[in-house]
């Protein structure tokens, strides 16, 4: 509570400093510094797979949409309506209804842990097919011949380390409703932003590494 | 004295501000006479001098208008915002199941986009475009930038727009690159290559 009394004394001049020159706590600055680093890996990784696509001969697009698309866009909907139930939690949290955003927090988890499992059975899935970091399955060089084998280190460093994210966050949430009670709301808004973040990320690899990978000539 | 002092940092903001805003008059020119001088705009040179030349003016134009946005010049505009004091998340709930429903929409446009089989060039660009409105409202409402104070916002988001376009210097040499690349004696697939544009 003490936080809220200063930041109602800042003056409210946008440039002109005072203790809380952004209106937000340190903590709250620090996440969105992290969030801002941790997007530019996501954009380099991006970027880079984008590269590699556009300088080879050939690339595989194996993905059929009926099931992979679908099951990719099922994961998509997971995380959206997660990102949902995490707005919901901060704005209990903000009318003091700790309980309430608890329970809210709880649905987040569930979206998160259902979006791990169906991407976890996917990668297993694709594993089984042949797909390796610098290895394509048969298959799909018979399909695409001379297809970069890139495919695989490109999908699995992307999707793998946006899962690592989601695990990180899920944790997290688990902390923050464990300890609900005695962390402030503001405290409650960083773990939101993080999980928020996710989400972001999730919105530019699905389109980039799912749809533009569907089957163009099936 | 302090008064002085007072006036000559005034004189200073006004000097400072002139000068910025003269070299914006003048990438504004340079940017306006590349539209004549070129011969045919519509190339990527000529379009990158343009972007150029508009993006220089435009941050030759922040101070200044900051400047004019601290004197009272846009006062109207603000008169509407209360001081945003209080701390409480703003949004209704009916808010963020509208924002909730655009995302959905956009996503279900996107897979649509697959299943249609869309040219690869032409999905890139459109899913691009939407992945950018998405991020822009998750930022903006699920993560509540829109409602934090404007200098935390000019800290976190230009700096990463211009990062992330900086990566994009990339691209030219990946597409010389497989222009480079040798095959033996097999023939170079060059059908397969220009599908990736």
């Amino acid at each position: 509570m003490s936080t809220h009394a200063h930041v109602e004394s800042a003056p409210t001049a946008d440039w002109g400093g005072g203790t809380l020159p952004y209106r937000v706590g340190h903590r709250k600055l620090g996440m969105w510094l992290f969030i801002v680093s941790d997007a530019l890996t996501f954009s380099a990784l991006l970027i880079g797979y984008s590269y590699v696509r556009l300088s080879s001969d050939a690339w595989a697009t194996p993905f059929k949409f009926s099931p992979s698309i679908l099951f990719s866009t099922t994961m998509t909907l997971c995380l959206l309506a997660s990102s949902f139930t995490m707005v919901m939690a901060v704005r209990a949290s903000a009318h003091g209804k700790k309980r309430v955003a608890r329970r809210w927090i709880g649905g987040t988890m569930l979206g998160g842990l259902a979006f791990l499992v169906l991407h976890i059975y996917e990668w297993n899935h694709l594993i089984g097919e042949g797909l390796r970091p610098f290895a394509l399955p048969a298959e799909w060089l018979k399909e695409t011949p001379h297809a970069s084998p890139l495919f695989g280190a490109t999908f699995f460093a992307i999707t793998g380390l946006h899962m690592f994210h989601v695990f990180t966050g899920f944790c997290y949430l688990g902390i923050v409703a464990l300890r609900i009670r005695k962390i402030s709301h503001e405290d409650l808004e960083i773990s939101g932003l993080y999980w928020h973040f996710v989400d972001l990320v999730w919105m530019f690899v699905f389109p980039l590494i799912y749809l533009l990978s569907v089957d163009f000539k099936g | 004295m302090s008064g002085g002092i007072r006036n000559l940092a005034r004189k200073q903001d006004v000097i400072l501000n002139a000068i910025c805003v003269l070299l914006a008059t003048v990438f504004l020119v340079l940017a306006l006479g590349n539209l004549s001088w070129a011969g045919n705009f519509l190339t990527i040179d000529s379009l990158f001098m343009t972007a150029v030349c508009l993006f220089l003016a435009g941050v030759f134009m922040i101070n200044p208008a900051l400047w004019a946005h601290e004197q009272g010049l846009f006062a109207a505009e603000d008169a509407n915002h209360p001081p945003a004091v209080d701390l409480h998340f703003e949004g209704t709930t009916k808010l963020f199941l509208s924002i909730l429903g655009a995302l959905l929409g956009l996503t279900l446009v996107e897979v649509l986009l697959a299943y249609f089989k869309v040219p690869l060039t032409l999905m890139l660009t459109i899913l691009l475009g939407l992945s950018l409105i998405k991020a822009a409202l998750i930022v903006a409402y699920f993560m509540h930038l829109r409602f934090e104070r404007m200098s935390l916002i000019l800290t976190v988001v230009p700096m990463l727009v211009v990062c992330i376009c900086l990566l994009l210097v990339f691209f030219p040499d990946g597409r010389r690159s497989l222009k480079l690349r040798t095959y033996g004696d097999r023939p170079a697939p060059a059908a397969a290559a220009t599908e990736h544009e």
